[in-house]
């Protein structure tokens, strides 16, 4: 257990008091990829905002461990520090802060080093190429008026500038396009090439035959009730998850 | 005697007010040789424009107290079609021995001229003190005035300020009030659209924490035919701090086909905090268009939750929505070093208040 880089030991989640994670058991290692996929209403979001530390979500039970240390008891911002990323579903708006000064307080904070500006500016421009993002993004404000699509490219921008040692995204592939997937995929393979780990919270398989994961697991009803590879994404696309239900879930 | 209500002033007596002497004029008087600049010394015997008798402002006994016992203030003649880009300053201190301002500026934009006036009133030490103050401003046709005032004044300091401006035919008025200081502050802005295309804007923020109390009211008066105003108001409560807006629009018969626009957007950003809001819309013409819109709030739970995941903490993320709220406004002001302290204070108040 205690070896693994990232580990989730038999963790349970309510919110209002209902149990949503009814005892999650996830390792991921160094540079690995995993995928959560489940059908709607299994808990797959819960997950991702419990682990970035949501305070409406209330841990009842269980683990979080990144690199030995426990994040349970941690607000959000100390997870970021401690090197956690979630790539938001929905992302916010918020209005009169430019996402270049954004990602420049938020690089400050997270890597507790000043950034200078012009280092910063070319780092930023040298991201936003690689993703295909117009220059002029830099200068808008945060997610304001964004579409769907840009709002999750800006959340790999701000993953590839801030480069957090594990990163979870949840459903970054819905609402975008064939071309967009294709681009989010490439800025998080080269993410993942630089031996950093990634749990990909999805119910598509979109994003699956780019990013070819170690594990695919299956989350169901508060659980994870199968692993394994490929083949289980396989599995899903065929039979769907009644089927899947029916055969794993005791 | 005076009491008021809304903001718990009660049985209050106005102070004898004592000498002012500190220098507030960046410069020479009649250093400026283009305009009439010059000290307040006697205000029955000002040259045109005539005081508005009517105006009330923060309260009558207000604006009684100032014209008999005022200490500082200037009178400033704009001439006929002449454009002054470079800013007047005016730098209103209070400290131990001059701990009473109460000011009277008049300021007269002749016809197609245009001036920019920024006024900074500003303790600098902790002595209790008092402020009360009146602006008068006329602008003739087609001349722009713009008029930034920035209290941060100290949290034992009593401050009252009444300005009044009457605006003629396409003249402009944009008035801008930052409001980051006071124990009390009664702030009143009443502004006459007196004729045809007259403009006046009014653009202002509070930062209100411990047991801060503030009162503001503008009032936006349309006579003229197709007239503007627009009202916008963006502020912050923290601690026990407490807070009435009073937005007026009032449009009078003859200023058909004008249009007023007042918006509020106060965050809460504590439970024991106040916020009163009330508009009000007054119409003596059927083809006005008066809208407004009150928006008052914690700040959002799930855009904190955002800002904080990429490691701000909590009051880094509200000090980051509050400076992003505040920033249009703040951006109006022509001086660098007052808009660094602008930003350093609220800092301060946000993350170690």
């Amino acid at each position: 257990m205690g070896e693994h880089f990232f580990n989730i030991n038999n963790l349970k989640v309510n919110i209002d008091d209902k149990e949503i994670l009814k005892g999650v058991n996830l390792e991921v290692g160094k540079g690995e990829t995993h995928i959560i996929m489940g059908p709607n209403g299994s808990g797959k979001s819960t997950l991702a905002y419990t682990l970035m530390g949501h305070p409406l979500y209330k841990v009842t039970n269980g683990e979080i461990n990144l690199e030995g240390e426990s994040l349970k008891d941690l607000s959000a911002d100390k997870r970021a520090i401690k090197g956690m990323f979630l790539s938001f579903q929905y992302p916010e708006e918020v209005d009169g802060v430019t996402v270049e000064e954004f990602l420049r307080t938020a690089k400050t904070k997270t890597w507790g080093e000043m950034q200078r500006i012009l280092p910063f500016k070319k780092l930023l421009k040298e991201k936003m190429e690689a993703l295909e993002m117009d220059e002029s993004y830099a200068t808008r404000y945060l997610n304001l008026g964004f579409s769907g699509g840009e709002k999750k490219k800006n959340e790999i921008l701000q993953m590839s500038i801030l480069e957090p040692k594990i990163a979870i995204l949840d459903e970054t592939d819905s609402g975008l396009d064939v071309d967009a997937i294709r681009i989010v995929a490439q800025g998080v393979k080269k993410f993942k090439d630089k031996e950093r780990s990634i749990v990909v919270i999805t119910h598509y398989n979109k994003l699956l035959e780019y990013l070819a994961p170690d594990y695919i697991h299956i989350l169901m009803d508060g659980k994870i009730i199968k692993t394994g590879g490929m083949e289980l994404a396989k599995e899903i696309d065929e039979n769907g998850y009644e089927e899947i239900r029916k055969k794993y879930l005791k | 005697m005076t009491s008021w209500k809304r903001i718990g002033l009660k049985d209050f007596e106005f102070p004898k007010i004592v000498k002012y002497n500190k220098k507030y004029l960046s410069f020479e008087e009649g250093a400026k040789k283009e305009v009439s600049l010059n000290m307040v010394t006697d205000i029955t015997s000002l040259p045109s424009p005539k005081i508005e008798d009517n105006f009330t402002g923060v309260g009558t006994e207000f604006i009684l107290n100032v014209k008999k016992n005022y200490n500082a203030g200037i009178d400033l003649h704009i001439p006929k079609d002449l454009k002054i880009k470079e800013p007047i300053r005016l730098d209103f201190y209070l400290d131990e021995k001059n701990n009473h301002l109460v000011d009277f500026n008049n300021i007269y934009a002749k016809e197609n001229s245009e001036i920019t006036i920024v006024i900074d009133y500003k303790s600098i030490d902790n002595v209790e003190g008092f402020h009360n103050g009146f602006t008068n401003i006329f602008a003739e046709k087609g001349s722009v005035v713009n008029i930034i005032k920035l209290q941060r004044l100290n949290s034992k300091t009593l401050n009252f300020d009444s300005n009044f401006s009457r605006v003629e035919s396409e003249a402009k008025v944009n008035f801008v009030s930052i409001e980051l200081g006071s124990k009390l502050t009664g702030f009143n802005y009443t502004s006459i659209l007196e004729e045809e295309k007259s403009y006046s804007n009014l653009s202002s923020i509070y930062l209100g924490d411990k047991e801060m109390k503030l009162d503001l009211e503008y009032t936006m008066i349309h006579k003229g035919i197709r007239s503007q105003s627009n009202i916008e108001t963006r502020g912050a409560l923290l601690d026990n701090a407490r807070k009435v807006f009073r937005g007026n629009l009032d449009f009078k018969r003859g200023s058909r086909s004008s249009k007023g626009v007042e918006l509020e957007n106060v965050l809460l950003l504590s439970p024991t905090s106040k916020s009163d809001s009330i508009p009000a819309l007054l119409c003596e013409e059927d083809n006005v268009e008066g809208e407004h819109a009150v928006s008052a709030g914690q700040i959002d739970k799930s855009k904190l939750f955002y800002i904080m995941s990429r490691g701000l903490s909590e009051k880094e993320a509200k000090k980051l929505i509050v400076e992003s709220s505040f920033k249009p406004i703040i951006d109006k002001i022509p001086f660098e070093d007052l808009r660094s302290e602008i930003n350093i204070d609220i800092e301060r108040r946000l993350i170690h208040g």
